[in-house]
């Protein structure tokens, strides 16, 4: 990513932000409400469009594709939104495996496909419950299941532990580190200090749309 | 080809379980759709009735040419063959001046002494058109009157032909704009059911685009159950019709029997096919457009 900048009715939400991420790596994106983290994971998947600047991922010009091209540039990359985003009326099976429904797999592959998924995130159980049967760390749960499930190359996550217990976070991060462990691509936007102090990777701190410091071992400075 | 077919068998299934799980949502369309085809089925089928009652009524209305006692029987003939043919003209009959000595008879019955004390009988043959359409009896009553070798006078009774004319008119005219306005408001009605139920599911919508689905892929489940809700509730509306109809048309006929009223089964058969094929397109259509504005992420 080199010099983008993007506003929003002429209010700066980045502000020249150059960045780069080698493949395999595990980055954490800190900083307040308001920083710009979000507004950059929205960039990266090609959910919005930006003023200025490069984008580069997986090689691909992000501000280039357009049709069946964004189509197969977002099945290389896995997202866990902040609000969870699952279908609400599709049971967890149905909301996980849709990435590999999209691709037109077959049931039974995806059925092997889900229960294996499920199985890493200690969901087996609830695979026929609906997103609003479940607490707040489930969802989360599911929503890392539906990323991951197609194997992606990059895997953008926006506050995976916001607004859950500890034991749910820890269990999140440990599947995140799992997964990138496995050649994944991660980049994690969030403001959870005791997880970013406690993991020790690399952290790229914005602050109202700029990059205030890039650190290949940071910590979250809550002062 | 076996992943496009995968992708037709989750649409297919996708769409059913959608029907399903937004089933207030789906009743709803489908009993909108359905009283607004009943309506305008209801509508057209009035508008058909008043129509064929105004056409009845043109029927009855006839010109009469008498025919010159010294005509060529030839050439009355061949007036009625090309009175046949033309527009508007329904039935030629040739009346005799026996039958109408016998028709004045009968109708006068208390008077048949005038006759009696004639010598010969008095009373002209004539030539007697029964119209589908009297608003051209003004111009035929006109061109035979220029046939004075052949015929003495013609009648036509034109003020009621013209007051017949009008009500045709204005009933026609009427029952279009009618049927235009309630079609439009139909149409209406039905394909912004289906926009809000779609916009209900819009987040659906960019959650499966976002995860690399294709435009087929996520419109697919849409329009087939817009064609289902629109099929269902088009169905409704026509069972309603034919039912309506095989009910009422037979106590109208019985209450106004001095008019004929339409009561074509074919007709309600047709505007119920005609229906079925609207709430069909219609559903498919509106999901389409519909889901078109959502799928720009």
């Amino acid at each position: 990513m080199q010099g983008v900048t993007k506003s929003y009715d002429g209010e700066p939400a980045l502000a020249d932000v150059s960045i780069a991420i080698a493949r395999g790596e595990f980055a954490f994106l800190i900083g307040t409400n308001g920083a710009g983290k979000t507004t950059l994971l929205r960039i990266l998947l090609r959910e919005e469009p930006f003023d200025t600047g490069v984008v580069l991922v997986n090689g691909v010009d992000v501000s280039r594709i357009r049709g069946a091209a964004l189509t197969k540039f977002r099945r290389r990359i896995g997202v866990v939104f902040q609000d969870t985003r699952l279908l609400p009326n599709a049971t967890v099976r149905e909301n996980v495996g849709l990435p590999l429904q999209v691709r037109g797999r077959a049931n039974r592959e995806i059925d092997v496909a889900v229960d294996d998924v499920l199985s890493r995130v200690a969901l087996s159980d609830k695979g026929e419950r609906f997103p609003r049967q479940l607490s707040g760390g489930e969802q989360r749960k599911v929503a890392l299941a539906r990323a991951v499930i197609s194997k992606p190359d990059v895997l953008l996550c926006d506050e995976p532990t916001d607004s859950i217990n500890p034991a749910h976070a820890r269990e999140i991060i440990g599947l995140l580190l799992d997964i990138n462990s496995e050649g994944v691509t991660t980049l994690v936007a969030t403001h959870d200090s005791e997880i970013v102090n406690n993991l020790r990777r690399r952290v790229i701190r914005m602050d109202a749309g700029t990059i205030l410091a890039d650190e290949a071992v940071g910590v979250f400075n809550t002062s | 080809m076996t992943a496009k077919l995968n992708v037709l068998r989750y649409v297919l299934g996708a769409a059913m379980l959608g029907l399903w799980r937004n089933r207030t949502m789906t009743l709803g369309a489908v009993v909108t759709t359905a009283v607004m085809l009943v309506t305008l089925a209801a509508f057209l089928a009035i508008n058909d009735t008043l129509n064929e009652m105004v056409t009845a009524l043109g029927r009855k209305s006839n010109l009469i040419a008498y025919v010159r006692d010294d005509a060529r029987p030839s050439r009355v003939t061949e007036i009625m063959q090309d009175l046949e043919q033309r527009p508007g003209v329904g039935e030629v009959v040739f009346v005799t001046k026996e039958d109408a000595l016998r028709i004045f008879q009968e109708r006068f019955f208390d008077q048949r002494d005038v006759i009696d004390i004639l010598q010969a009988n008095p009373l002209p043959a004539s030539v007697e058109l029964r119209m589908d359409d009297p608003a051209v009896l003004p111009a035929l009553a006109d061109e035979l009157r220029g046939m004075t070798g052949v015929f003495e006078s013609v009648a036509v009774p034109l003020d009621v032909v013209e007051r017949l004319v009008s009500i045709s008119n204005v009933s026609r005219a009427a029952g279009t704009a009618m049927i235009v306005a309630l079609t439009a408001v139909a149409l209406f009605v039905i394909a912004n059911t289906i926009r809000i139920a779609v916009y209900a599911r819009r987040q659906e919508i960019e959650i499966m685009k976002l995860v690399g689905a294709t435009d087929w892929f996520v419109r697919g489940p849409f329009i087939i159950e817009g064609a289902f809700i629109g099929l269902v509730g088009a169905t409704l509306a026509a069972v309603a019709l034919v039912v309506m109809y095989l009910q009422v048309a037979p106590t109208i006929t019985r209450i106004i029997s001095f008019l004929p009223i339409a009561t074509d089964v074919s007709f309600v058969r047709n505007l119920a096919v005609f229906i079925v094929l609207v709430g069909l397109v219609v559903g498919s259509i509106g999901s389409y457009v519909s889901v078109r504005r959502y799928l720009a992420v």
